[in-house]
């Protein structure tokens, strides 16, 4: 029991290891990474300047891009991992081992966040000087508090997608492609999600993110505490505890059909 | 190299470009994603429009038609040019097909033309369907004036603007392209970070007037910005420039793109063949 801990941790160590080396090795990567983003987030932050909408909108904006890149993070480093891994044939590698899957994405999730927290903070800084974001921080530690949940849940949710690529290629390749702007659009990553139509904000209560953002944006900008955040604490914590048990059956179901089915090792879906 | 042999080739790309974007899914199936994905990132730029709008209180129906075109016709701008960047690693890496194309008796140059030209088709059928649905959601549902004469378009004007714009973004697709047969670091990326740089500097949402003028400069360089104030001129008839001073501008930047693609492409195919990089296979 403690001796499948103690490896099944090694093995998170290890993957997330490999992927911090992996996704900083490029450092114009790095670069590109942490200042483009900047782009098009000063685009809508001139939309809104064209409206003449008061400064709190810029700090939606670049709190929605800041967000908006562990999403990212999430769906392409995270979910469509093993697609990437059956590719280049070390899918077989982590099936043969005497470790836990789990284990694998739990270390690519740590290893993606180290990553995307290096770029969300480049963001969130450059954002915020370039557009003079008004913050009204009084309790950093609700802020933080959400932002670790919205994390946790964003990730649960990549394991839950995770499964998905140990089966289908170009279905599931094309699906988390899907997820990208319809995503930023419901979870209403630069605007307020009050201001969508009843229907649409029943959506977007499916989506961690949406009380992610919201969250962060209360506890950052309006300046509310965890008294009125509360709902989105509970929110995410609930998101969580499904997530990650789903992710877990999903997994070893998908792995079973895809050894009955001898899709496991099949590349060029 | 003889016409019919280019031609056959093409041909034959287009058909390959085709199917490798569509026989994984039915044709409802692939309708709807070729749809999905712009027209979220359309009723997100309208979303934040309407909102803002409401904070203030005033909704002014011509600038969301600026925005409502400015956005659908990015789109297809970013189809065509991703659809190009991504081909290399495709077929090199991927597929790994791209040297048996290059030992083929026709050319990577028109094959990569086929493949653009899928693309195109993709695009525009995104563009209709994303401009049609949008058109529905924000007016037929959400009961948003838009002051559009549907009618009313000048099609001749329209149809030139797109020849002009669509040549000019094919020979962008033609530089990502040559910069990803040299390298294989940026090659999932380079499509978003041009297309960001476009979407900021090319009067997509807000009139560019508004950047600094650094800024401006930027944008007048930019023939994304003509081509869109050329479409935008076809369709909605805005007075804010000259259509013909437009045009001559988007033919001369298209000139420049053109020569700059055919420059960098022919380079991109001496060096990799004087480095062996026609089947370097990386998994960056």
């Amino acid at each position: 029991m403690l001796d499948d801990l103690v490896r099944n941790l090694r093995v998170a160590y290890a993957r997330l290891w490999v992927r911090v080396k992996g996704g900083n090795r490029e450092p114009e990567w790095l670069i590109f990474d942490m200042f483009l983003p900047i782009f098009t987030l000063s685009a809508y932050v001139y939309l809104y300047k064209m409206l003449g909408v008061g400064a709190e909108f810029a700090g939606f904006v670049v709190i929605g891009g800041t967000m908006l890149a562990f999403w990212t993070n999430v769906l392409w480093n995270m979910s469509a991992q093993f697609y990437w891994e059956k590719e280049t044939g070390t899918l077989e590698a982590y099936l043969v081992a005497p470790i836990s899957r789990m284990a694998i994405l739990l270390g690519m999730a740590l290893g993606g966040f180290v990553n995307t927290t290096l770029r969300a903070v480049a963001i969130l800084t450059v954002g915020s000087l370039i557009f003079q974001v008004p913050i009204a921080l009084n309790e950093p530690f609700t802020a933080l508090l959400i932002f670790f949940l919205t994390i946790a849940a964003l990730y649960s949710l990549g394991m839950l997608f995770a499964s998905l690529f140990l089966l289908y290629g170009r279905e599931a390749w094309h699906t988390a492609s899907l997820l990208q702007e319809p995503v930023q659009f419901i979870s209403g990553s630069f605007y307020p999600v009050r201001y969508l139509p009843t229907l649409l904000q029943l959506l977007a209560s499916l989506v961690p993110l949406t009380f992610g953002l919201d969250g962060i944006r209360r506890t950052a900008i309006s300046g509310e505490g965890i008294a009125q955040v509360w709902p989105h604490v509970i929110a995410l914590i609930v998101f969580t505890l499904i997530l990650l048990p789903l992710a877990k059956l999903a997994l070893n179901f998908m792995e079973n059909l895809g050894k009955k089915e001898g899709r496991l090792t099949l590349r060029w879906q | 190299m003889a016409v019919n042999t280019v031609l056959r080739t093409v041909k034959q790309a287009v058909w390959l470009g085709w199917k490798v974007d569509t026989n994984w899914a039915d044709p409802l199936v692939f309708a709807i994603y070729y749809m999905v994905r712009p027209l979220a990132g359309l009723l997100m730029a309208g979303f934040m429009f309407y909102v803002g709008s409401t904070v203030v209180d005033v909704f002014s129906g011509e600038h969301f038609a600026f925005l409502l075109i400015g956005n659908s016709f990015f789109i297809y701008i970013v189809q065509i040019v991703m659809s190009m960047s991504m081909l290399i690693h495709d077929d090199r890496a991927h597929y790994e097909v791209l040297k048996h194309i290059y030992l083929s008796p026709s050319s990577l140059t028109w094959y990569i033309l086929g493949r653009a030209l899928n693309g195109v088709v993709n695009a525009s059928l995104s563009l209709l369907l994303t401009l049609g649905f949008g058109v529905l959601i924000f007016q037929g549902i959400l009961g948003l004036p838009i002051p559009i004469n549907w009618l009313g378009i000048d099609l001749p004007m329209l149809a030139l603007t797109m020849l002009l714009g669509t040549l000019c973004f094919v020979s962008l697709g033609y530089v990502l392209s040559g910069i990803n047969i040299m390298t294989s670091r940026v090659q999932f990326m380079l499509s978003e970070y041009v297309s960001s740089i476009l979407y900021l500097f090319g009067g997509v949402i807000f009139t560019p007037e508004l950047l600094p003028s650094w800024g401006q400069t930027i944008s007048n360089a930019l023939p994304v910005t003509y081509f869109l104030k050329s479409v935008r001129f076809s369709i909605l008839h805005q007075t804010g420039g000259d259509f013909q001073t437009s045009l001559m501008l988007l033919s001369l930047t298209t000139l420049v793109t053109v020569g700059i693609s055919v420059g960098v492409f022919r380079f991109a195919m001496h060096k990799a063949r004087k480095d062996g990089l026609i089947d370097k296979k990386e998994e960056y």
